[in-house]
């Protein structure tokens, strides 16, 4: 068995954390040597394919059996590095029984922990003819990918159908509206969200499918979306692009200090169910790609604010170069325009305030007016959900970007801790 | 048609195959039993199980990959089981089978719930303790003292069950009979009004009673196929040809009157062939659940009724004959699971009450049209009542199985 970190902090907030500046090369070589990462039980490889026995090298796993821990103080699928393919989906619950509910959360709970091993729950081909499978079976074989499965419950699961009233958090409240919003229902709310991630996309599908089944008595399929390549940069990766060509997650959150102070719920929480919890924003943000691509690269430079190529900011030469929203250009003007994307996002411009990006790129196809139907599925983890509020009414109301992108679907959902252990199952302390 | 038509015994045959499925499966499970392990290999050893409220009580712990039981014998007399899930992640099933019959079982026994308890009355002989998943499925009971001198009570329920189903089925066919005779008079007539209504008369009694139907592979494409089901060069008769000229032609032609004789003569061999049939508790099983697969494949669609838009009539007919099945294979079920018998009472209950809403004495059919207005502002609803009940009633086809 190897061990790696999977980047995730430690419920105080330490470092457990893989040593900074791994290229995902170097990750997945699996060479860590550290005290620090080699006590960190992120990442287990389970060997299920025997790829780490095959002569590849001692260490190296194969994306496939690589297999992220399910138990532990925060939820996988956080702080883990972004996987490259994901599977949102957002579920209406349709019972009104709390037993019923306690139920199905208690089964996806122990599910969950099967399949993130790499395991199904129950068989893909039972003995008796008249039995149905308990597996799908589509996932059959391939191994763990790197899945994880995040749950999140919406501030309509507090609305008193199932006793959780009390159990509210004061953060958990509706997104406001915000300026150039174009929301439409079939992408918006919903009680229950689960955020699949994994190294292959049937397998992230699999897993979704087969909570859908095992909820087709107590919940219902609201809205979906399938992100088939990450648009955000995690803990030792390198940065990845967004449908606008631009790298995305070039400054996303990833000291444990970050995550701390603006990821996970801390023990102040006016629910201690929360702590070590966070919040997740889903926005479904449709990009008006034709006319993107049509734009000059100019322009383009000036929307975001960085360059094309390398992601500098415009003040700066190199990706990682500190924007410095001070410096002027010859005719007084800010080199990085005011209302550019990174001017209006930055920390340094919203009193410190910052957000993990977890999105992923979609396309849906080609919408109803004949133009391709892709963009970013923004998924953002933060302490408060306030944090996104804060910079999405200055985006919403002055981001250049807005010329190109439309948010078509939103959610906000409390993500609870981590499982402890078998027998522990999501909202278990809701129940009480 | 001029094609020939096999004879009754071959379609018989074909009936058999199609409806039970079960001949390359009865080879699989033939072949499994040996999977069992041996009895007391995760059972504690020596002593005698308790008894209390009059039932021997049997533990069964699930845990990590295993299924243990903490007697694994017990005297003849009913015994009850309580199964306790500390932390088995992908385990949460229990059944207690003979000679791989289910006769008693529990469901959704996960970690962090209560455990589960069932009992079930036993004869003396040899069991298994099933736990799907687990790293040993079986392990075998035994029980001592007389062995059950009949059938048991499940299985005389079982029989009853479907021999009343055979008896509905007959009498659908009789009334379906009728039924087309009444079509067939309107449209003979040339009397398209009342064609139409005597259509949608008739057709929720063929809708019932699908399953049956469609296992006469060579007649059912004859009575109701669809314009794209039929292949290039073959004749299209049955219902809809008759519901594309009363309902979008809107006018009685020759081959309107042919088809409908065709349609009356087919309908008499269909109760000619449904006549003394017998069925087997898991055929009743999937057929009811495949009237819902017909519901959510081609009714919530808007494809059966193209023309004259009563697919709520058919889909509501559809439920009916499922409901009716389900109904019968009740009071065994009950026996089995009485769980699952109560979650799938429950789901009837809302798709019934579902259906409700689009009652219209004054529709043709009794039922709202489902216009594409309809479907597009109903159409998922009706989908997620469909699915919500047709996930338990898939399970009970393994339930009742008698081989």
């Amino acid at each position: 068995m190897t061990q790696r970190s999977s980047g995730e902090t430690s419920d105080d907030g330490s470092s457990e954390e893989a040593p900074r500046g791994f290229s995902r090369r170097a990750f997945f070589a699996g060479a860590v040597s550290s005290a620090a990462a080699g006590a960190a039980a992120g990442v287990v490889a389970t060997g299920l394919s025997g790829a780490a026995a095959s002569g590849t090298g001692p260490a190296a796993v194969a994306a496939a059996d690589e297999v992220y821990p399910f138990y532990g103080a925060h939820q996988a699928g956080i702080a883990t590095p972004p996987q490259d393919h994901l599977v949102f989906m957002v579920f209406d619950v349709t019972t009104t029984s709390a037993s019923e509910l306690q139920v199905m959360l208690a089964k996806w709970s122990a599910a969950i922990a099967q399949y993130t091993q790499g395991l199904a729950v129950g068989s893909v081909e039972p003995d008796r003819a008249q039995a149905v499978p308990g597996d799908t079976g589509e996932a059959a074989g391939m191994g763990a990918n790197q899945l994880t499965v995040t749950v999140g419950f919406a501030p309509s699961m507090f609305d008193g159908r199932f006793g959780w009233a009390k159990y509210k958090p004061a953060a958990l409240k509706d997104l406001p509206a915000f300026a150039s919003d174009a929301l439409t229902p079939a992408f918006t709310g919903g009680d229950i969200c689960v955020q699949a991630c994994a190294s292959d996309p049937q397998v992230a599908y699999h897993a979704i499918r087969n909570l859908a089944r095992m909820a087709r008595t107590t919940a219902t399929t609201r809205w979906t979306v399938q992100g088939f390549g990450r648009a955000s940069r995690g803990t030792g990766q390198t940065t990845p692009r967004n449908l606008m060509g631009f790298k995305d997650g070039t400054r996303n959150i990833s000291s444990d200090d970050d995550f701390a102070q603006q990821v996970w719920v801390g023990a102040d929480s006016d629910q201690s169910w929360m702590t070590g919890g966070s919040y997740l924003v889903a926005r479904k943000i449709h990009m008006l790609i034709e006319t993107w691509d049509s734009d000059g690269i100019g322009d383009q430079h000036a929307v975001f604010g960085r360059t094309k190529a390398e992601g500098a900011p415009l003040s700066g030469t190199g990706e990682f170069d500190t924007p410095d929203f001070a410096v002027k250009a010859a005719d007084g003007t800010p080199v990085i325009p005011v209302n550019a994307h990174v001017a209006l996002a930055a920390h340094e411009n919203n009193n410190g305030t910052k957000i993990l990006r977890r999105g992923y790129n979609f396309t849906d196809g080609i919408d109803s007016v004949g133009r391709l139907d892709a963009g970013l599925m923004f998924i953002s983890y933060q302490k408060d959900p306030a944090q996104f509020s804060q910079l999405q009414s200055k985006l919403g109301a002055n981001d250049r970007l807005n010329e190109y992108i439309r948010h078509v679907g939103s959610g906000v959902f409390a993500v609870p801790p981590g499982l402890s252990a078998a027998g522990d199952y999501f909202g278990k302390a809701l129940f009480a | 048609m001029t094609s020939s038509r096999n004879s009754p015994a071959t379609r018989r045959a074909a009936r058999l195959a199609l409806l039970t499925g079960l001949v390359a499966g009865s080879m699989l499970l033939a072949g499994c039993s040996a999977g069992s392990t041996t009895a007391g290999s995760t059972a504690s050893a020596g002593g005698t199980a308790p008894v209390a409220n009059g039932a021997t009580q049997i533990k069964v712990t699930l845990s990590g990959s295993s299924c243990a039981m903490d007697y694994a014998t017990a005297p003849a007399g009913p015994v009850t089981f309580t199964v306790t899930n500390t932390d088995a992640a992908g385990l949460s099933e229990v059944e207690l089978m003979s000679d791989k019959r289910i006769l008693g079982e529990r469901e959704n026994i996960v970690a962090g719930l209560q455990p589960a308890t069932f009992t079930v009355t036993l004869g003396g002989g040899t069991y298994q303790l099933n736990c799907p998943g687990a790293s040993a499925e079986n392990t075998d009971f035994v029980v001592t003292g007389a062995a059950a001198s009949t059938a048991s009570d499940v299985q005389t329920l079982l029989t009853t069950g479907t021999t009343g189903y055979g008896a509905y089925v007959e009498d659908q066919s009789a009334a379906l009979v009728t039924a087309v005779a009444a079509l067939d008079a309107a449209i003979q007539s040339g009397d398209v009004a009342a064609a139409q209504k005597a259509y949608a008369v008739a057709r929720p009694f063929y809708e019932r009673i699908e399953p049956v139907a469609e296992s006469f592979a060579d007649l059912d494409p004859e009575v109701d196929a669809r314009v794209a089901d039929v292949d290039p060069g073959t004749e299209w008769t049955g219902f809809h040809p008759i519901e594309k000229d009363l309902f979008e032609t809107g006018a009685i032609s020759a081959s309107t009157k042919t088809l409908s004789t065709k349609l009356v003569a087919d309908i008499a061999q269909l109760q000619t062939l449904t006549k003394g049939l017998t069925y087997k508790p898991e055929e009743l099983a999937n057929g009811a659940s495949g009237l819902l697969e017909e519901v959510q494949s081609s009714k919530i669609t808007g494809e059966e009724e193209a023309y004259s838009h009563i697919d709520l009539v058919d889909f509501a007919a559809n439920v009916e004959g499922s409901e009716q099945a389900f109904e019968y294979l009740k009071p065994a079920l009950s026996t089995i699971d009485a769980n699952l018998t109560a979650s799938i009472s429950t789901q009837f209950d809302s798709v019934n009450a579902l259906l409700a809403t689009y009652k219209d004495a004054s529709a043709l059919g009794g039922y709202d049209l489902y216009t594409e207005a309809l479907k597009a502002s109903d159409a998922t609803k009706l989908t997620q009542a469909i699915q919500a009940l047709q996930q338990p009633l898939s399970q009970i086809s393994e339930k009742v199985a008698t081989a």
